[in-house]
């Protein structure tokens, strides 16, 4: 299977305006599933249709393999329809005219595919996706969920290398969202699949992709595991971005350096390296600890007087609103906190767990490497 | 695992290294490119295609129209005193300045405008308590009133027209004398021409504009804005003055100004009514200086006509959007509580049944009893007879058979069907092409070029439209040979008239569609020719029914468009029962115009039944 590679990917609409996609640099390897990830309007729908041929390109170009699909230098457009992948919309977009069977079969007959292969593939993956009982219905008479099926049986009955996703999940209630997401895993799993798949929900990404790359407005801000994502963000657009309660961010730039910031700008001082420049600083809810005497501190945590002010409880987690000077943070818990309202205590957080952003929001890098020497060290 | 990941924001470095720039494509190889992508498809192909053809049928003829106006026109060169073909304001000053400015134009004006303000009136005092009662109250017989109080607005206006001299004429005009008057009153000029009946009419055949207009705004209204002035104290009335109406005002002016136009470009009802006094409108000024050969003063006032109507639209235009700003309020708001009447239920239904008979029940028991008897107004039945239907040797100078066998009948019936059916069909099919091309084709000024292009006739009333066809075609132009007298002016003139609705219904179709299941089809490897095929097509059959059943119906009663470009040989239905009305054969006037309105109604019906909704809406509006 090939892998797709955008290169200085551009796309504008009209003179003017503001560029949808800009400069896009993206490998995407074989049999990879690829969450694009960024809010709504980031470009990652223009990209999935760039890729897909539907949306032409402004600059720049798209090979899949060595065959290059798409270059405005060139003068190359190979049309969608000779581009041999995948593509299941958010609406479905399942033709009301014709039955779940003859939607499924559509690309074979296309392919002129013999009927009796044809017909045992779409019986295959009919069984697959569990939609053989609806073959004689049309699409309007079939819930939410089962045109997803028939949607994702449509292209997968002509296996191809390729399938992009565009937020095929979104409308579906949360049990069926998370039977499909198990579904979709399989699928990527058996057929081998390169999926590319768009989505604005954080959780579906995490969940799904082997590799996640974020975008806001146009621009990729980062690509990388999951995990990569979520614990070295690359700036502060991608750690407030991914993250549910999002995570915390104490800025440094706030005039008074009262409070919050002050405490920020006490641990910092104690990273000569890492603290020149610094912006704000990231802190995740769950990486919060609550200590009731400055002494059960660690050393060298970052560590600040608060007071609480609101207990959420979320059902098997809390969420805690503390108050100092500044807007207030938000820590979750997993066990039941044991204080009442108002309770003072002592808010601290490992240097392991904290971010530290530079004033334009990029991550700085020289930070991360003095509190790795120091761990070194120790 | 890295710290960081293999690619930060950062436009000028990647990995740390610094980025290898990428050489941005040239102007010329974007150009190359994006014709390229562009001309893969026939769409921009069909959309340029469709583009000249209608900058030929509808700007071509109306500029056409514009520069008659200011030019010396055949046979004028001693009156103007320039050669023919001079640039000349000799017809401006003529319509606007001159000694008979107030016979051609001032005092037309004045009439259309005093008609139109008047019949506005009566069908807003008529209409806005109907629309009331049919959308929110529990009054008697909703259902059935909701469609029978529409109907006056499926039949042709002057079916009023005809009904109302049928009952009222007067010594004034010859032929046989009116109901009326047979029974011994002769009713004055007054009552039986002119202003007054002309206004009636009017009111009465519009009356369901504000019923649908208003009606609709009202059953879309959010009754949780009413129930929070209830909650906060409001009493009733208050509600309706100080909430509903000020709310409900856009949607109600909307209607107003609509009626306005459609009155603007009426022809038949003043023709039929006004003639006899002299009571002139801009359109029967207009018929006059065309049948007096008088093209500059035609093209003048055709020009004047489409001005206030241009106007009136962008007014109308204005007021739309005012009211979309107003009924934003959706979906959940929306149920529809009724007023529950009481005793007052009755009442109610009278009044809707009143209306329903006057506009409805009487014009067309009037004509039918009309058709049926020898002597106006004398209701004995050796009276009655059906000869006007199918007798044969009746006393007559040139129709000596009944209606339905005469062969002048079944020609105008003909030539209707199928003049008017294959204008709707093309039409209907280049309305869902312009729709495909206005939304799928990737050059956004070629789009906005058709949408605009194909709406033009909206804002030219009919017969200032036909005078346009008549200035470009009468004549030859380069390979075009004259095609006035021709069915295929008619036809022409027809498609044209009919693309606004036609073009709105494509767009809308293939907006509502959507571009998903066509490309659905792309990525599934199918090619432009087969998704037309195979997806586009099949999925848009039912409104390509409606896009070509609805001008279908209107054009079966349009008349102004007619009247100006059919001659005796190419008459159709309209024409012909105006020819009719002309020669003073009233039963069979009527009867014709009996059979139009037939079929404009079982038309309309089909069409409901077809795609089940309610097609009277769609209709003109």
């Amino acid at each position: 299977m090939p892998t797709i590679t955008l290169h200085d990917a551009q796309k504008t609409y009209g003179a003017g305006a503001a560029n949808a996609v800009s400069n896009l640099d993206l490998e995407i390897g074989d049999g990879e599933f690829m969450c694009l990830l960024g809010p709504s309007g980031c470009g990652k729908t223009t990209t999935l249709r760039m890729i897909a041929g539907l949306e032409n390109l402004s600059g720049g170009e798209i090979r899949i393999g060595e065959r290059v699909v798409d270059s405005v230098r060139q003068g190359i457009f190979i049309p969608p329809e000779r581009r041999e992948m995948g593509l299941v919309f958010q609406s479905y977009a399942l033709w009301p005219h014709l039955t779940i069977e003859r939607n499924t079969d559509f690309g074979l007959r296309l392919r002129k595919v013999p009927k009796k292969e044809r017909e045992a593939r779409v019986e295959q993956v009919m069984r697959a996706l569990d939609i053989e009982k609806y073959r004689t219905r049309y699409p309007s008479q079939l819930s939410g969920g089962q045109q997803q099926r028939v949607a994702l049986a449509r292209m997968l009955a002509v296996n191809p290398g390729i399938l992009l996703l565009d937020e095929p999940l979104s409308n579906l209630d949360a049990r069926l969202r998370l039977e499909m997401r198990a579904e979709l895993k399989r699928i990527h799993r058996e057929y081998r699949t390169t999926i590319v798949f768009v989505t604005h929900d954080q959780w579906e990404a995490m969940t799904l992709a082997t590799r996640i790359a974020v975008m806001n407005e146009g621009t990729l801000q980062q690509i990388g595991t999951p995990n990569e994502i979520y614990d070295y963000p690359a700036n502060r657009f991608v750690a407030e971005f991914v993250g549910s309660p999002p995570i915390n961010i104490l800025r440094l730039d706030d005039a008074n350096r009262t409070g919050f910031a002050n405490a920020a700008g006490r641990f910092l001082d104690q990273w000569q390296a890492g603290s020149e420049g610094a912006g704000s600083l990231g802190i995740r809810p769950e990486a919060l600890r609550l200590s009731l005497t400055a002494e059960r501190v660690p050393e060298d945590c970052f560590n600040c007087p608060v007071e609480v002010t609101g207990i959420l409880p979320t059902g098997g987690s809390w969420i805690l609103e503390l108050a100092g000077e500044g807007d207030p943070l938000f820590m979750t818990m997993h066990e039941a906190p044991e204080m009442e309202l108002g309770t003072k205590a002592h808010l601290w957080a490992k240097p392991q767990a904290i971010h530290v952003f530079d004033a334009n929001g990029r991550r700085s890098a020289a930070f991360d490497r003095s509190v790795r020497q120091r761990a070194f060290v120790q | 695992m890295q710290p960081l990941s293999s690619s930060a924001k950062d436009p000028d470095t990647v990995d740390g290294e610094p980025r290898v720039a990428f050489v941005q494509p040239s102007s010329y190889e974007r150009l190359r490119y994006r014709l390229m992508s562009a001309l893969r498809e026939p769409t921009t192909i069909i959309g340029l295609l469709t583009a000249l053809l209608f900058a030929y049928l509808i700007v071509v003829p109306v500029a056409s129209m514009l520069t008659d106006a200011v030019h010396v026109q055949f046979g004028d060169e001693r009156r103007v005193g320039k050669p023919f073909g001079e640039l000349t304001v000799y017809y401006l000053s003529r319509a606007f300045v001159s000694p008979i400015s107030s016979t051609l134009f001032w005092t037309p004006l004045l009439n259309t405008l005093s008609v139109s303000f008047g019949a506005i009136l009566l069908s807003f005092l008529v209409g806005s308590p109907l629309a009331w009662l049919l959308s929110r109250t529990d009054m008697f017989g909703r259902k059935w009133f909701a469609t029978a109080l529409i109907v006056p607005y499926m039949l042709p206006a002057w079916t009023f027209a005809l009904a109302w001299t049928t009952l009222f004429k007067n010594r004034t005009v010859g032929g046989q004398p009116g109901w009326i008057e047979a029974l011994g009153f002769t009713p004055p000029d007054w009552l039986a021409y002119g202003q007054v009946p002309i206004t009636i009419v009017l009111a009465l055949h519009y009356t369901p504009f504000i019923i649908l207009l208003f009606g609709t705004a009202l059953r879309r209204f959010d009754s949780q804005l009413e129930d929070s002035a209830r909650i906060l104290g409001a009493r009733q009335h208050q509600v309706a003055w100080q909430i509903i109406l000020p709310l409900m005002r856009p949607a109600l002016l909307s209607a107003m100004v609509l009626i306005f136009a459609k009155c603007l470009g009426e022809f038949g009802v003043p023709y039929v009514l006004g003639l006899p006094v002299k009571f002139e409108v801009l359109s029967t000024s207009l018929f006059r200086s065309i049948s007096s050969r008088q093209s500059g003063v035609a093209a003048v006032l055709a020009g004047a006509i489409m001005l206030i109507g241009v106007i009136t639209l962008l007014v109308d235009a204005k007021l739309v959007k005012e009211a979309r700003r107003f009924v934003t309020v959706g979906s959940k708001g929306t149920m529809n509580r009724l007023t529950r009447l009481g005793r007052m239920r009755i009442v109610a239904a009278l009044f809707a049944g009143t209306v329903f008979a006057l506009s409805v029940g009487l014009p067309l028991l009037t004509l039918f009893l009309s058709t049926i008897m020898e002597a106006p107004g004398r209701f004995t039945l050796d009276n009655f007879t059906l000869d006007y239907w199918i007798g044969r040797d009746l006393n007559n100078v040139a129709l000596k058979t009944g209606i339905l066998l005469s062969p002048d009948l079944w020609n105008a019936a003909w030539n209707t069907m199928w003049i008017v059916g294959l204008a709707s069909i093309t039409s209907g099919i280049l309305g869902l092409l312009v729709g495909y091309v206005a939304v799928r084709t990737p050059f956004r000024p070629l789009a906005t070029f058709l949408r605009q292009v194909t709406f033009l006739p909206y804002l030219v009333p009919g017969i200032a439209f036909a005078t346009a066809y008549l200035s470009l075609f009468a004549v030859q132009r380069g390979p075009i040979p004259a095609l006035y007298g021709t069915t295929a002016i008619l036809m022409l003139a027809l498609i044209a008239d009919q693309m606004p609705y036609a073009s709105r219904a494509g767009v809308s179709a293939m907006m509502q569609l959507g571009k998903d299941p066509e490309e659905a089809a792309q990525i599934a490897g199918a090619g432009w020719l087969r998704r037309m095929l195979m997806i586009v097509i099949p999925i848009q059959k039912g409104s390509l029914v409606t896009g070509i059943l609805l001008p279908f119906i209107s054009g079966i009663k349009g008349l102004s468009l007619f009247v100006v470009l059919a001659v005796p040989s190419t008459d159709v239905l309209t024409t012909f029962s105006l020819r009719l009305v002309d020669y003073h054969y009233t039963q069979a006037a009527n009867a014709v115009v009996l059979i139009v309105a037939g079929i404009a109604y079982a038309g309309t019906l089909l069409g409901q039944k077809l795609t089940r909704t309610n097609i009277a809406e769609g209709l003109g509006g």
